[in-house]
């Protein structure tokens, strides 16, 4: 049989018959213990079970999101990435024996907590809904982990085992906090509301797991265009274009339908905000990708110009072109701030200046924490010593959404954003 | 089967590669020599489709590498200066996991992993795990590793390092034996006296420009061969003396005292020359083949551009 060899090499690492024997009895040892205190306390709500369920969703989040990630940083750190990069394997077929082989033995323990958990709750109305949040939420949490472990190997930072397994720890706690009363509350399903997506009246726990199910896709998109590029195959940005329409379109079924044609723009436009701060800071900055854009500008090699545009030109533009209707239908003020849309797109840009600035800096890696600590100062405490100083005018020159008139708050932008890429024009010129 | 035009690759402040164009034929093994930091690697993963070069061509086997990297893959092998190998499974492992992930059918590996481990004398180890090998046999798993597929070209970096003299010897028997299969290999190394024992030609990278590309093995045409002379003492003219010789060529003379001549014919014609030498009244005291090492070549390439 032809077996994936990524999934056989992962099994063959990962699934040890100390491991074939160890979980199931460990797990038995625990379940043992917590069938007597059920015995013992006679509680409506059965120890065992909960308990099922927690290891259940610690195994899945904890250690499948360390499992994942370390299919793939594990093999920088041995130096065996060139070998596979250099193999005949298929991006889909790295990503499913990567994500599934190494991970198989999480899964093999978490089936039988599972099993324990429909044998010993009490409540089995919601079982069915309990196993589809458990096992898409595990699913994509393991996927999430080997998505930013695909994006830390790009960026060089292998040794980020810690952070991910970190953000998925944080992701089984979210988990639970839904999957948990479900499985102690018989009610719990009928007190969630009901909710409506484009006008089609569902239940709340429904849209919840479509959106956990689309979530998924999405990761999974991710992580074979990322695999793709570490295999050298060339990708041109559309992928991240669908993605930031899909979320668009996703995001505006929520939006009542009174007031769609009121909150769309606005959704959309934040929507575009948030993935290219989000995309600028995940991507790789490297100077020498931009001396690359250029020369294959300059060469009028477009396809290969696509092929390196940082992607969150591609948002940038979107929420550009969302900026300009929002624009004329003039936001609501948010208390004393004007909601501007082209001063906020130029804030974007000044902010990925920033952020560029340092990513094009003698030390690369500290440019997530310089950004920051340049947010606070521009966004917090320049304007704020200003404001208590009663300098409003001044204040404004650093954070222009409080001035009055949408042309000054655009031009006091504008400034900011035109110095901030001309510093960062000479830094990347020092730099190639 | 090799060709690479004005090839740049760039770091930040750092041109690596500086229109770097070369010419590999097929079924030559080729020596990649330079000092440290002259590109060596960064051309060789460039070549492997590893790292994207900032403009130029390479073509291998006719597939333009920078455009299809991808089928490039597929007929190379390459192995880095840091390679790894998974040293929780057993070398068998090791080398089934390549050949699958190589494309070889399930069915086709044992006899691929036959035929490679019996090449690199590691059929004794197939059931150990890699982590417990030493360094030599590491070094002959990720060579295995590298041409398990039968690839048209293999790329070196670095295969020597570390290896004891025997293991050395074996590993010159080895790309000898993968030169005969009909097999490309651009070697880089910088013990040239290793490289010297298998390969047919030189390409000598420096400041990432190549400075110099020579044929080794092909150099001498065939019944001519370079000899020094050294005589005893300094006899006046001793390069018109040689010159009025037919059967010599002189390449260059050196204090009156010592020559370097270009002689065809056998070694019959050899002791010829050596009696018409002494019926001149030379006093020879030294008349001796000029053996051209790699290291000679290399110091003299080195020499002429500084």
């Amino acid at each position: 049989m032809n077996l994936n060899p990524e999934f056989q090499r992962q099994l063959q690492l990962e699934f040890s018959q100390a491991r074939l024997v160890g979980v199931p009895l460990i797990l038995g040892i625990i379940f043992t213990l917590t069938y007597f205190l059920d015995n013992q306390t006679h509680n409506e709500v059965s120890i065992t079970a909960q308990t099922a369920l927690g290891l259940f969703l610690l195994m899945v989040s904890f250690w499948g999101a360390r499992q994942a990630v370390d299919s793939v940083l594990e093999e920088q750190r041995s130096h065996t990435w060139d070998t596979q990069r250099l193999s005949a394997l298929d991006p889909w077929t790295m990503v499913c024996g990567k994500l599934l082989g190494s991970t198989l033995v999480v899964w093999y323990g978490g089936v039988i907590c599972l099993l324990v958990y429909g044998l010993s709750a009490n409540n089995l109305g919601n079982l069915l809904w309990v196993y589809g949040y458990a096992i898409t939420s595990g699913l994509l949490v393991q996927n999430i982990s080997l998505l930013l472990s695909l994006i830390a190997l790009r960026k060089g930072q292998i040794n980020s085992n810690s952070v991910i397994t970190g953000l998925a720890i944080i992701a089984a706690f979210t988990i639970g906090s839904w999957i948990m009363p479900l499985s102690s509350n018989p009610q719990a399903l009928q007190a969630m509301p009901d909710a409506s997506w484009y006008g089609i009246s569902t239940t709340s726990q429904f849209l919840t797991l479509m959106t956990v199910c689309w979530a998924l896709f999405w990761c999974v998109v991710g992580n074979y265009r990322l695999m793709a590029q570490e295999l050298r195959i060339r990708t041109l940005p559309w992928v991240w274009f669908a993605f930031a329409l899909f979320l668009m379109v996703y995001a505006g079924g929520f939006i009542e339908a009174q007031h769609f044609s009121e909150y769309f723009y606005t959704t959309a436009f934040a929507i575009c905000l948030t993935l290219s701060y989000l995309i600028v800071f995940t991507e790789y900055n490297e100077p020498m990708r931009i001396k690359r854009l250029l020369t294959y500008i300059t060469q009028e090699n477009w396809q290969r110009a696509a092929e390196e545009l940082p992607l969150w030109c591609v948002t940038f533009v979107l929420a550009a072109v969302v900026a300009l209707p929002l624009s004329f239908t003039h936001p609501a003020d948010i208390e004393e701030l004007h909601v501007y849309p082209i001063t906020i797109l130029l804030f974007l840009l000044r902010d990925i200046g920033i952020f560029l600035f340092f990513s094009f800096g003698k030390n690369p890696q500290r440019a997530f924490s310089l950004t920051l600590l340049s947010f606070v100062l521009l966004y917090g405490v320049l304007p704020g010593i200003f404001a208590a100083a009663d300098l409003k005018a001044v204040s404004a020159l650093f954070f222009p959404l409080v001035a009055d008139s949408m042309g000054i708050s655009i031009i006091c932008m504008g400034i900011q954003s035109a110095l901030v890429w001309y510093v960062l024009y000479q830094r990347w010129q020092e730099s190639v | 089967m090799i060709n690479v035009e004005q090839l740049i690759f760039e770091y930040p402040n750092l041109r690596a590669l500086d229109e770097v164009s070369f010419h590999i034929p097929q079924g030559s093994i080729t020596a990649l020599v330079g000092p440290n930091g002259a590109g060596k690697s960064t051309l060789l993963r460039c070549m492997a489709a590893l790292d994207q070069p900032m403009s130029g061509n390479i073509r291998i086997n006719g597939i333009d590498v920078l455009e299809h990297p991808r089928e490039c893959h597929r007929i190379i092998g390459y192995l880095s200066d840091f390679f790894g190998l998974y040293d929780r499974l057993t070398v068998r492992q090791c080398l089934h996991y390549v050949a699958r992930a190589q494309g070889i059918a399930e069915a086709d590996c044992a006899a691929a992993i036959d035929k490679v481990s019996s090449g690199l004398y590691i059929n004794d180890r197939l059931d150990v795990l890699a982590g417990t090998l030493s360094r030599g046999l590491r070094q002959r798993v990720a060579i295995g590793q590298a041409i398990i597929h039968s690839p048209r070209v293999v790329l070196l970096d670095e295969p020597a390092s570390g290896l004891d003299p025997e293991a050395r010897h074996e590993l010159a028997e080895l790309f000898l034996n993968l030169q005969q299969q009909g097999m490309t290999l651009l070697v880089s190394s910088h013990i040239l006296a290793e490289l010297e024992a298998y390969s047919t030609d030189m390409l000598v990278l420096r400041e990432g420009k190549i400075i110099e590309q020579v044929a080794i093995k092909t150099t001498s045409h065939a019944h001519t061969q370079d000899f020094k002379l050294t005589l005893a003492a300094p006899v006046d003219n001793l390069a018109a003396v040689l010159q009025s010789i037919d059967t010599l060529t002189v390449l260059k003379t050196e204090g009156n005292q010592a020559a370097w001549l270009q002689i065809q014919g056998d070694s019959v014609q050899h002791h010829q020359l050596l009696t018409t030498l002494l019926a001149r009244n030379l006093p020879v005291c030294e008349f001796a083949k000029i053996t051209s090492n790699l290291q000679d070549a290399y110091l003299d390439t080195i020499r002429h551009r500084a």
